[in-house]
Protein backbone atom coordinates (compact mmCIF):
# COMPACT_ATOMS: atom_id res chain seq x y z
CA UNK A 1 0.00 0.00 0.00
CA UNK A 2 3.01 2.24 0.45
CA UNK A 3 4.03 1.84 -3.17
CA UNK A 4 1.76 3.73 -5.51
CA UNK A 5 -0.10 1.27 -7.81
CA UNK A 6 1.42 1.11 -11.32
CA UNK A 7 -1.89 2.03 -12.98
CA UNK A 8 -2.00 5.48 -11.42
CA UNK A 9 1.70 6.42 -11.44
CA UNK A 10 1.54 8.40 -14.76
CA UNK A 11 -1.54 10.30 -13.50
CA UNK A 12 0.24 11.01 -10.21
CA UNK A 13 3.23 12.45 -12.09
CA UNK A 14 0.83 14.60 -14.14
CA UNK A 15 -0.91 15.75 -10.95
CA UNK A 16 2.44 16.77 -9.47
CA UNK A 17 3.31 18.78 -12.59
CA UNK A 18 -0.09 20.46 -12.52
CA UNK A 19 0.41 21.43 -8.88
CA UNK A 20 3.78 23.01 -9.63
CA UNK A 21 2.11 24.94 -12.46
CA UNK A 22 -0.58 25.95 -9.96
CA UNK A 23 2.01 27.34 -7.56
CA UNK A 24 3.61 29.35 -10.37
CA UNK A 25 0.32 30.53 -11.95
CA UNK A 26 -1.53 31.34 -8.74
CA UNK A 27 1.68 32.85 -7.30
CA UNK A 28 1.63 35.35 -10.18
CA UNK A 29 -2.05 36.06 -9.45
CA UNK A 30 -1.36 36.64 -5.74
CA UNK A 31 1.53 39.01 -6.57
CA UNK A 32 -0.62 40.96 -9.08
CA UNK A 33 -3.48 41.20 -6.56
CA UNK A 34 -1.16 42.32 -3.73
CA UNK A 35 0.26 45.22 -5.74
CA UNK A 36 -3.15 46.33 -7.07
CA UNK A 37 -5.18 45.74 -3.87
CA UNK A 38 -5.71 49.32 -2.67
CA UNK A 39 -8.51 49.70 -0.13
CA UNK A 40 -11.14 47.57 -1.85
CA UNK A 41 -12.73 45.09 0.58
CA UNK A 42 -13.69 42.70 -2.26
CA UNK A 43 -10.17 42.82 -3.66
CA UNK A 44 -8.69 42.15 -0.20
CA UNK A 45 -11.03 39.17 0.24
CA UNK A 46 -10.21 37.86 -3.25
CA UNK A 47 -6.48 38.26 -2.52
CA UNK A 48 -6.78 36.22 0.69
CA UNK A 49 -8.79 33.56 -1.12
CA UNK A 50 -6.17 33.32 -3.86
CA UNK A 51 -3.45 33.09 -1.22
CA UNK A 52 -5.38 30.33 0.55
CA UNK A 53 -5.88 28.67 -2.81
CA UNK A 54 -2.19 27.78 -2.69
CA UNK A 55 -2.72 25.66 0.47
CA UNK A 56 -4.28 22.58 -1.24
CA UNK A 57 -1.54 22.64 -3.92
CA UNK A 58 1.19 22.76 -1.27
CA UNK A 59 -0.51 20.08 0.88
CA UNK A 60 -0.87 17.83 -2.20
CA UNK A 61 2.83 18.12 -3.01
CA UNK A 62 3.84 17.51 0.63
CA UNK A 63 1.42 14.56 0.98
CA UNK A 64 2.57 13.06 -2.35
CA UNK A 65 6.14 13.12 -1.06
CA UNK A 66 5.26 11.60 2.33
CA UNK A 67 2.73 9.00 1.15
CA UNK A 68 5.17 6.48 -0.42
CA UNK A 69 7.52 6.51 2.60
CA UNK A 70 8.07 3.05 4.11
CA UNK A 71 6.49 2.28 7.51
CA UNK A 72 8.56 3.00 10.59
CA UNK A 73 8.54 1.54 14.11
CA UNK A 74 6.33 4.40 15.29
CA UNK A 75 4.14 4.40 12.17
CA UNK A 76 3.84 0.72 11.24
CA UNK A 77 0.98 1.39 8.78
CA UNK A 78 3.03 3.91 6.82
CA UNK A 79 1.88 7.37 5.80
CA UNK A 80 -1.00 6.82 3.37
CA UNK A 81 -3.34 8.81 5.60
CA UNK A 82 -1.18 11.92 5.53
CA UNK A 83 -3.46 12.87 2.65
CA UNK A 84 -6.49 12.76 4.98
CA UNK A 85 -4.72 14.82 7.64
CA UNK A 86 -3.73 17.46 5.08
CA UNK A 87 -7.28 17.52 3.75
CA UNK A 88 -8.76 18.13 7.20
CA UNK A 89 -6.21 20.85 7.99
CA UNK A 90 -6.87 22.74 4.75
CA UNK A 91 -10.66 22.42 5.22
CA UNK A 92 -10.48 23.92 8.74
CA UNK A 93 -8.30 26.81 7.54
CA UNK A 94 -10.70 27.46 4.66
CA UNK A 95 -13.76 27.56 6.93
CA UNK A 96 -12.07 29.74 9.57
CA UNK A 97 -10.85 32.32 7.06
CA UNK A 98 -14.26 32.31 5.32
CA UNK A 99 -15.96 33.08 8.65
CA UNK A 100 -13.52 35.88 9.44
CA UNK A 101 -13.85 37.47 5.99
CA UNK A 102 -17.64 37.25 6.18
CA UNK A 103 -17.57 39.11 9.51
CA UNK A 104 -15.18 41.69 8.03
CA UNK A 105 -17.35 42.26 4.93
CA UNK A 106 -20.63 42.47 6.83
CA UNK A 107 -19.08 44.84 9.41
CA UNK A 108 -17.86 47.15 6.61
CA UNK A 109 -21.34 47.05 5.06
CA UNK A 110 -23.02 47.78 8.40
CA UNK A 111 -20.61 50.64 9.15
CA UNK A 112 -21.39 52.16 5.72
CA UNK A 113 -17.69 52.41 4.84
CA UNK A 114 -17.14 54.21 1.53
CA UNK A 115 -14.10 52.57 -0.11
CA UNK A 116 -11.62 54.97 -1.65
CA UNK A 117 -9.78 54.07 -4.84
CA UNK A 118 -7.56 56.92 -5.85
CA UNK A 119 -5.30 57.56 -8.83
CA UNK A 120 -1.88 56.03 -9.41
CA UNK A 121 0.94 57.29 -11.63
CA UNK A 122 2.42 54.73 -14.03
CA UNK A 123 5.14 55.71 -16.50
CA UNK A 124 4.21 59.35 -16.06
CA UNK A 125 0.48 58.79 -16.67
CA UNK A 126 -2.06 59.17 -13.88
CA UNK A 127 -4.82 56.57 -14.08
CA UNK A 128 -7.57 55.38 -11.76
CA UNK A 129 -6.21 52.48 -9.62
CA UNK A 130 -9.52 50.68 -10.22
CA UNK A 131 -8.46 49.91 -13.82
CA UNK A 132 -5.25 48.25 -12.55
CA UNK A 133 -7.36 46.30 -10.04
CA UNK A 134 -9.70 45.13 -12.81
CA UNK A 135 -6.71 43.96 -14.89
CA UNK A 136 -5.29 42.02 -11.90
CA UNK A 137 -8.73 40.51 -11.20
CA UNK A 138 -9.11 39.50 -14.87
CA UNK A 139 -5.75 37.66 -14.61
CA UNK A 140 -7.06 35.99 -11.43
CA UNK A 141 -9.98 34.63 -13.49
CA UNK A 142 -8.00 33.30 -16.48
CA UNK A 143 -5.36 31.28 -14.57
CA UNK A 144 -7.68 29.20 -12.32
CA UNK A 145 -10.17 28.52 -15.15
CA UNK A 146 -7.40 26.78 -17.13
CA UNK A 147 -5.84 24.96 -14.14
CA UNK A 148 -9.16 23.80 -12.69
CA UNK A 149 -10.27 22.26 -16.00
CA UNK A 150 -6.98 20.36 -16.31
CA UNK A 151 -7.09 19.02 -12.73
CA UNK A 152 -10.61 17.63 -12.37
CA UNK A 153 -10.20 14.52 -14.59
CA UNK A 154 -6.82 13.72 -12.98
CA UNK A 155 -8.31 13.99 -9.45
CA UNK A 156 -11.13 11.69 -10.47
CA UNK A 157 -8.73 9.02 -11.81
CA UNK A 158 -6.55 9.22 -8.69
CA UNK A 159 -9.54 9.34 -6.27
CA UNK A 160 -7.58 12.14 -4.63
CA UNK A 161 -9.58 14.43 -2.35
CA UNK A 162 -6.85 17.03 -1.92
CA UNK A 163 -6.42 17.38 -5.68
CA UNK A 164 -10.19 17.52 -6.10
CA UNK A 165 -10.43 20.20 -3.38
CA UNK A 166 -7.73 22.07 -5.21
CA UNK A 167 -9.73 21.93 -8.46
CA UNK A 168 -12.76 23.20 -6.49
CA UNK A 169 -10.63 25.99 -5.04
CA UNK A 170 -9.74 27.02 -8.57
CA UNK A 171 -13.44 27.25 -9.38
CA UNK A 172 -13.97 29.37 -6.27
CA UNK A 173 -10.97 31.50 -7.30
CA UNK A 174 -12.32 32.48 -10.72
CA UNK A 175 -15.79 33.09 -9.32
CA UNK A 176 -14.18 35.27 -6.66
CA UNK A 177 -12.32 37.15 -9.40
CA UNK A 178 -15.60 37.92 -11.17
CA UNK A 179 -17.26 38.99 -7.90
CA UNK A 180 -14.24 41.21 -7.16
CA UNK A 181 -14.55 42.81 -10.61
CA UNK A 182 -18.23 43.49 -9.91
CA UNK A 183 -17.22 45.09 -6.59
CA UNK A 184 -14.60 47.40 -8.17
CA UNK A 185 -16.94 48.32 -11.04
CA UNK A 186 -19.59 49.05 -8.41
CA UNK A 187 -17.25 51.46 -6.63
CA UNK A 188 -16.50 53.11 -9.99
CA UNK A 189 -20.21 53.52 -10.62
CA UNK A 190 -20.64 55.26 -7.27
CA UNK A 191 -22.26 52.30 -5.50
CA UNK A 192 -20.27 52.31 -2.24
CA UNK A 193 -22.02 49.16 -0.92
CA UNK A 194 -21.19 47.02 -4.00
CA UNK A 195 -17.63 46.34 -2.82
CA UNK A 196 -18.54 45.13 0.69
CA UNK A 197 -21.50 43.16 -0.65
CA UNK A 198 -19.25 41.40 -3.20
CA UNK A 199 -16.70 40.71 -0.43
CA UNK A 200 -19.39 39.19 1.81
CA UNK A 201 -20.66 37.01 -1.06
CA UNK A 202 -17.12 35.75 -1.76
CA UNK A 203 -16.56 35.04 1.96
CA UNK A 204 -19.83 33.10 2.14
CA UNK A 205 -18.68 30.85 -0.72
CA UNK A 206 -15.30 30.27 1.02
CA UNK A 207 -17.11 29.35 4.26
CA UNK A 208 -19.44 26.96 2.40
CA UNK A 209 -16.51 25.19 0.69
CA UNK A 210 -14.67 24.87 4.01
CA UNK A 211 -17.72 23.47 5.86
CA UNK A 212 -18.40 20.92 3.10
CA UNK A 213 -14.76 19.77 3.09
CA UNK A 214 -14.73 19.42 6.90
CA UNK A 215 -17.76 17.13 6.61
CA UNK A 216 -16.02 14.88 4.04
CA UNK A 217 -12.71 14.87 5.97
CA UNK A 218 -14.49 14.02 9.23
CA UNK A 219 -16.19 11.05 7.56
CA UNK A 220 -12.80 9.59 6.69
CA UNK A 221 -11.26 10.27 10.11
CA UNK A 222 -14.25 8.54 11.74
CA UNK A 223 -13.69 5.48 9.53
CA UNK A 224 -16.90 6.20 7.61
CA UNK A 225 -17.79 4.55 4.31
CA UNK A 226 -15.65 5.81 1.38
CA UNK A 227 -17.11 9.05 0.01
CA UNK A 228 -17.47 10.49 -3.47
CA UNK A 229 -15.06 13.20 -4.55
CA UNK A 230 -17.84 15.60 -5.48
CA UNK A 231 -19.99 15.23 -2.36
CA UNK A 232 -20.27 13.64 1.07
CA UNK A 233 -22.32 10.75 -0.43
CA UNK A 234 -20.99 7.18 -0.32
CA UNK A 235 -18.91 6.39 -3.41
CA UNK A 236 -20.59 3.98 -5.88
CA UNK A 237 -17.53 1.72 -6.26
CA UNK A 238 -17.58 1.16 -2.47
CA UNK A 239 -21.33 0.36 -2.57
CA UNK A 240 -20.73 -2.20 -5.34
CA UNK A 241 -17.79 -3.79 -3.48
CA UNK A 242 -19.89 -4.09 -0.31
CA UNK A 243 -22.65 -5.85 -2.25
CA UNK A 244 -20.13 -8.31 -3.76
CA UNK A 245 -18.62 -9.11 -0.37
CA UNK A 246 -22.05 -9.52 1.25
CA UNK A 247 -23.10 -11.87 -1.55
CA UNK A 248 -20.03 -14.04 -0.90
CA UNK A 249 -20.33 -13.96 2.93
CA UNK A 250 -24.04 -13.44 3.65
CA UNK A 251 -23.58 -14.20 7.37
CA UNK A 252 -20.55 -11.92 7.73
CA UNK A 253 -20.60 -8.29 8.82
CA UNK A 254 -19.04 -6.34 5.93
CA UNK A 255 -17.54 -2.96 6.76
CA UNK A 256 -15.60 -0.63 4.47
CA UNK A 257 -13.54 2.41 5.30
CA UNK A 258 -11.25 4.73 3.41
CA UNK A 259 -7.57 5.31 4.02
CA UNK A 260 -6.26 8.07 1.81
CA UNK A 261 -7.22 7.09 -1.74
CA UNK A 262 -7.63 3.37 -0.83
CA UNK A 263 -10.53 1.22 0.39
CA UNK A 264 -10.02 -1.17 3.30
CA UNK A 265 -12.61 -3.93 3.75
CA UNK A 266 -13.29 -6.12 6.75
CA UNK A 267 -15.64 -9.10 6.99
CA UNK A 268 -16.57 -9.60 10.64
CA UNK A 269 -17.72 -12.83 12.32
CA UNK A 270 -16.09 -14.83 9.52
CA UNK A 271 -13.00 -17.05 9.48
CA UNK A 272 -10.51 -16.28 6.67
CA UNK A 273 -11.20 -18.65 3.79
CA UNK A 274 -8.32 -20.68 2.38
CA UNK A 275 -8.71 -19.65 -1.24
CA UNK A 276 -9.22 -16.04 -2.20
CA UNK A 277 -8.99 -14.37 -5.62
CA UNK A 278 -6.59 -11.41 -6.05
CA UNK A 279 -7.84 -8.16 -4.50
CA UNK A 280 -8.44 -6.53 -7.94
CA UNK A 281 -11.12 -9.09 -8.78
CA UNK A 282 -13.34 -7.93 -5.93
CA UNK A 283 -13.59 -4.52 -7.55
CA UNK A 284 -15.23 -5.90 -10.73
CA UNK A 285 -15.15 -3.22 -13.44
CA UNK A 286 -14.08 -0.48 -11.00
CA UNK A 287 -10.43 0.56 -10.54
CA UNK A 288 -8.74 -2.56 -9.07
CA UNK A 289 -6.03 -0.68 -7.16
CA UNK A 290 -8.63 1.00 -4.94
CA UNK A 291 -9.02 -2.07 -2.70
CA UNK A 292 -5.85 -2.15 -0.63
CA UNK A 293 -6.83 -4.66 2.05
CA UNK A 294 -9.42 -7.35 2.71
CA UNK A 295 -9.33 -8.67 6.27
CA UNK A 296 -11.44 -11.11 8.28
CA UNK A 297 -12.36 -11.15 11.95
CA UNK A 298 -13.31 -14.61 13.15
CA UNK A 299 -16.19 -14.92 15.65
CA UNK A 300 -15.09 -14.07 19.18
CA UNK A 301 -12.03 -12.06 18.06
CA UNK A 302 -13.67 -8.64 18.40
CA UNK A 303 -16.15 -7.11 20.78
CA UNK A 304 -19.53 -7.07 19.10
CA UNK A 305 -21.26 -3.72 18.55
CA UNK A 306 -24.25 -5.00 20.51
CA UNK A 307 -22.21 -5.60 23.73
CA UNK B 1 -21.42 32.43 -19.68
CA UNK B 2 -24.28 34.32 -18.02
CA UNK B 3 -21.76 35.85 -15.60
CA UNK B 4 -19.64 37.07 -18.50
CA UNK B 5 -22.70 38.68 -20.09
CA UNK B 6 -23.43 40.49 -16.81
CA UNK B 7 -19.81 41.59 -16.59
CA UNK B 8 -19.89 42.88 -20.18
CA UNK B 9 -23.15 44.70 -19.33
CA UNK B 10 -21.56 46.27 -16.22
CA UNK B 11 -18.47 47.29 -18.21
CA UNK B 12 -20.60 48.95 -20.89
CA UNK B 13 -22.58 50.77 -18.19
CA UNK B 14 -19.27 51.86 -16.68
CA UNK B 15 -18.21 53.24 -20.05
CA UNK B 16 -21.23 55.62 -20.07
CA UNK B 17 -20.62 58.93 -18.33
CA UNK B 18 -17.77 59.86 -15.99
CA UNK B 19 -15.90 57.01 -14.36
CA UNK B 20 -15.28 56.66 -11.48
CA UNK B 21 -18.27 58.44 -9.96
CA UNK B 22 -18.83 59.94 -6.49
CA UNK B 23 -21.41 58.12 -4.34
CA UNK B 24 -22.33 61.48 -2.73
CA UNK B 25 -21.86 63.57 -5.92
CA UNK B 26 -19.14 65.89 -4.52
CA UNK B 27 -17.71 66.90 -7.90
CA UNK B 28 -21.13 67.25 -9.51
CA UNK B 29 -22.24 69.54 -6.66
CA UNK B 30 -19.04 71.59 -7.01
CA UNK B 31 -19.75 72.04 -10.73
CA UNK B 32 -23.45 72.78 -10.17
CA UNK B 33 -22.84 75.31 -7.38
CA UNK B 34 -19.70 76.77 -8.96
CA UNK B 35 -18.07 76.74 -5.51
CA UNK B 36 -15.35 74.64 -3.89
CA UNK B 37 -15.80 74.82 -0.11
CA UNK B 38 -12.21 74.58 1.14
CA UNK B 39 -11.42 74.12 4.82
CA UNK B 40 -8.06 75.74 5.60
CA UNK B 41 -6.43 74.57 8.84
CA UNK B 42 -5.23 77.70 10.67
CA UNK B 43 -1.45 78.03 10.73
CA UNK B 44 -0.79 75.94 7.61
CA UNK B 45 1.73 77.68 5.37
CA UNK B 46 0.39 78.23 1.81
CA UNK B 47 2.71 76.07 -0.34
CA UNK B 48 3.15 77.26 -3.93
CA UNK B 49 2.26 73.77 -5.28
CA UNK B 50 -0.95 73.77 -3.21
CA UNK B 51 -2.03 77.14 -4.66
CA UNK B 52 -1.28 75.87 -8.18
CA UNK B 53 -3.25 72.66 -7.56
CA UNK B 54 -6.23 74.61 -6.21
CA UNK B 55 -6.18 76.87 -9.26
CA UNK B 56 -6.08 73.79 -11.55
CA UNK B 57 -9.03 72.16 -9.73
CA UNK B 58 -10.99 75.41 -9.92
CA UNK B 59 -10.30 75.63 -13.67
CA UNK B 60 -11.24 71.96 -14.26
CA UNK B 61 -14.56 72.34 -12.44
CA UNK B 62 -15.29 75.97 -13.48
CA UNK B 63 -15.71 76.81 -9.80
CA UNK B 64 -14.27 79.38 -7.43
CA UNK B 65 -12.62 78.53 -4.11
CA UNK B 66 -14.41 79.61 -0.93
CA UNK B 67 -12.09 79.40 2.09
CA UNK B 68 -13.38 78.27 5.49
CA UNK B 69 -10.66 78.69 8.16
CA UNK B 70 -10.78 76.50 11.28
CA UNK B 71 -9.02 73.92 13.44
CA UNK B 72 -8.21 70.51 11.97
CA UNK B 73 -10.62 68.51 14.19
CA UNK B 74 -13.63 70.63 13.23
CA UNK B 75 -12.72 70.85 9.55
CA UNK B 76 -12.04 67.13 9.16
CA UNK B 77 -15.35 66.30 10.91
CA UNK B 78 -17.15 68.73 8.56
CA UNK B 79 -15.41 67.08 5.61
CA UNK B 80 -16.38 63.54 6.72
CA UNK B 81 -19.98 64.72 7.14
CA UNK B 82 -20.03 66.35 3.68
CA UNK B 83 -20.39 69.97 4.85
CA UNK B 84 -17.19 71.00 3.01
CA UNK B 85 -15.50 69.56 -0.10
CA UNK B 86 -11.81 69.75 0.70
CA UNK B 87 -9.45 70.45 3.61
CA UNK B 88 -5.90 71.78 3.35
CA UNK B 89 -3.62 71.30 6.34
CA UNK B 90 -0.60 69.55 7.81
CA UNK B 91 -1.39 65.89 8.48
CA UNK B 92 0.57 62.68 9.05
CA UNK B 93 -0.58 59.54 7.23
CA UNK B 94 -0.48 57.78 10.62
CA UNK B 95 -3.17 60.17 11.96
CA UNK B 96 -6.30 58.47 13.36
CA UNK B 97 -8.26 60.60 10.85
CA UNK B 98 -6.75 58.55 7.99
CA UNK B 99 -9.63 56.07 8.43
CA UNK B 100 -12.32 58.75 8.38
CA UNK B 101 -11.08 60.79 5.40
CA UNK B 102 -8.72 60.30 2.47
CA UNK B 103 -5.36 62.09 2.66
CA UNK B 104 -3.77 63.00 -0.68
CA UNK B 105 -0.03 62.96 -1.43
CA UNK B 106 2.34 65.22 0.54
CA UNK B 107 2.83 68.60 -1.10
CA UNK B 108 6.37 69.92 -1.46
CA UNK B 109 8.00 66.49 -0.98
CA UNK B 110 9.86 64.63 -3.74
CA UNK B 111 9.26 61.18 -2.18
CA UNK B 112 6.51 60.16 0.25
CA UNK B 113 7.48 61.26 3.80
CA UNK B 114 7.48 58.75 6.72
CA UNK B 115 3.94 57.84 7.87
CA UNK B 116 4.24 59.68 11.17
CA UNK B 117 5.76 62.82 9.59
CA UNK B 118 3.19 65.64 9.30
CA UNK B 119 3.19 67.18 5.81
CA UNK B 120 1.03 69.69 3.95
CA UNK B 121 -1.67 67.83 2.00
CA UNK B 122 -5.29 67.94 0.92
CA UNK B 123 -7.89 65.75 2.62
CA UNK B 124 -10.99 64.57 0.79
CA UNK B 125 -14.13 62.71 1.77
CA UNK B 126 -13.75 58.92 1.75
CA UNK B 127 -15.11 57.13 -1.33
CA UNK B 128 -15.63 60.28 -3.46
CA UNK B 129 -13.39 58.76 -6.09
CA UNK B 130 -14.09 61.16 -9.00
CA UNK B 131 -13.35 64.18 -6.80
CA UNK B 132 -10.24 62.49 -5.37
CA UNK B 133 -9.03 61.82 -8.94
CA UNK B 134 -9.58 65.45 -9.93
CA UNK B 135 -7.76 66.89 -6.89
CA UNK B 136 -4.87 64.39 -6.96
CA UNK B 137 -4.32 64.81 -10.69
CA UNK B 138 -3.90 68.53 -10.00
CA UNK B 139 -1.52 67.88 -7.08
CA UNK B 140 0.72 65.37 -8.88
CA UNK B 141 3.41 67.06 -10.97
Amino acid sequence: MNQLPKEIRPEMARARRLEWWTLAGMGSVVAAMYFAMGSSQAMKTAFIEDLLGLVPAVTFLVAARLEPRPPTRKYPYGFVRVDSLAFMASAVVLAAVGAWLLFDGVSALAAGEHPTIGPVTIFGHTVWLGWIMLAALAWSVVVPVVLGRLKRPVASKLCDKVLHTDALMQKADWQTGLAGMAGVLGIGMGLWWADSAAAAAIALSILYDGARNIRTAAAELLDGMPRQLESAEISPDAERLKRRLEARWPDGHVRLRESGRYILANVGDTCPPGDLPPLEEWMGDDAGWRLAQLSFTPPGCARSDED
Amino acid sequence: MRRLVWLAFALSLAACGPFPRDPDRTEELVRESGTIRLGWVRGTAPEREAAQALAAVARATSARVERVPGDSETLLRDLADGRIDLVYGTFAMASPWAKEVHFGPAIGWRAAPPRNQPAARFAMRNGENRWIMTVEQAVRP
